[in-house]
């Protein structure tokens, strides 16, 4: 929640302390001159996000530590401090330019490499029918393999004691039905 | 880092800042040291270099009067301009500065052609006087660059460019008078030249030596 506006003259006052190493003073200064500061980011730059007001806010404060000698307590604050924060809006302008061409927010990154087999969701595929129909074309000895090790996911030794195959002869079934599927289903595709 | 901490970090390492003194005292302080530079500078120069036989004439004097108002001014506009809330419109003195020196060289140039039928652009080049400006420039504008750094460095750009023209300005001064040139344009093409690139140079660049403080490193 911001606090009420401090006057010109009492900032003033504030910063002349400040400036001679009162540590409560320039707390306090900082602290009054915050939400003006928010204020002037908010109403000139109103396409940041609160993140941002908050880092533009930040460096204008650090600014005014770094430069603090520069102001006249003799002359009023507030034309000080605007020049500071204008020009630090300036520099974030520019920064928000120059990250918005090089950069592309994306809010859920649905894909983990660029090439499409690298990615989780194309292990899926994507049309069962002709995947069904490809594994009825296979040889009996081969879809049976396949029905059991890889749609029903029994064991190789489950499958082994139900169809009374070996269980290397079941491997090698597996492994040029799988071919098989493969070969069938890409010529599917091209087509 | 939240806001608040920020400020009491910054709280905890609040040390005396004296007020920088006004603009004007900037410019006398940096001048006097201008000046000394000038005179070592012209007397170094006159030492080991030729005068090439050209002794200087009251335009010539007055050329270099307008140089030195055109440094002055030049270098308090760059005082001026790292102070937060100041006129914005500094360059505008050193820009009629700069234009008069402009048109009192032309001046000569058309007096040269009077006098002497013709302009001198090709006869005379004047490489020592680029080297030895821009060793000067430096000599005479680093403590000025090393002031500014205490201010703010609202405009770096602009700033830099007009720190380089003040001390170019006097350069040319040291410049002049060690080496003075039978013609007036070829000053104002060397001299101007070099003044011209090195302050669009710093211009340039000024944003690197002229920089807010890091909101990383702090």
């Amino acid at each position: 929640m911001d606090e009420p506006l401090a006057s010109d003259e009492h900032l003033a006052r504030l910063m002349a302390r400040a400036q001679q190493g009162d540590t409560n003073a320039y707390i306090t200064l900082l602290r009054a001159i915050t939400p003006r500061i928010r204020q002037l980011v908010r109403a000139r730059h109103r396409f940041l996000g609160d993140g941002d007001v908050e880092d533009v806010v930040q460096e204008v404060l650090l600014s005014v530590h770094a430069v603090r000698a520069t102001y006249d307590p003799a002359r009023p604050l507030m034309p000080w401090l605007s020049a500071i924060v204008r020009h630090r809006l300036a520099d974030a302008g520019r920064r928000h330019v120059r990250q918005g061409a090089h950069e592309i927010g994306v809010d859920d990154l649905d894909v983990t490499f660029q090439a499409p087999a690298a990615n989780s969701r194309e292990e899926t595929f994507g049309d069962p029918e002709a995947l069904s129909q490809a594994i009825q074309a296979l040889p009996p000895g081969q879809r049976q393999a396949v029905e059991l090790l890889k749609l029903r996911e029994l064991s190789l030794k489950e499958a082994s004691a139900l169809t009374g195959m070996s269980i290397g002869a079941l491997k090698i079934a597996t492994h040029r039905a799988i071919t098989s599927l493969r070969r069938a289903l890409r010529a599917g595709n091209d087509e | 880092m939240r806001t608040d901490e920020l400020i009491d970090r910054l709280g905890r390492d609040v040390a005396v800042a004296q007020p920088l003194p006004a603009p004007g005292i900037r410019t006398a302080m940096w001048t006097v040291w201008a000046a000394s530079c000038l005179v070592v500078g012209g007397v170094v120069m006159l030492a080991i270099m030729s005068s090439a036989g050209v002794t200087p004439g009251p335009l010539h004097l007055v050329q270099q009067g307008a140089a030195l108002v055109t440094g002055i001014l030049a270098a308090r506009a760059a005082f001026v301009s790292v102070i937060p809330g100041w006129n914005n419109r500094v360059w505008l003195l050193p820009a009629i500065g700069t234009a008069v020196w402009g048109v009192l060289l032309l001046w000569g140039g058309l007096r040269d052609l009077r006098a002497l039928g013709t302009l001198g652009l090709t006869s005379q080049s004047d490489w020592p006087c680029v080297v030895s400006m821009t060793v000067g420039g430096l000599v005479v504008g680093a403590p000025l660059v090393w002031m500014l750094r205490r201010g703010a460095p609202l405009t770096p750009g602009l700033t830099a460019f007009l720190a380089a023209l003040a001390a170019l300005s006097f350069a040319n001064i040291e410049a002049c008078l060690a080496r003075p040139h039978m013609f007036a344009l070829t000053v104002l093409l060397w001299h101007g030249g070099t003044v011209g690139a090195v302050a669009a140079l710093c211009a340039v660049t000024g944003r690197r030596w002229l920089r807010w403080p890091d909101l990383t490193t702090q």
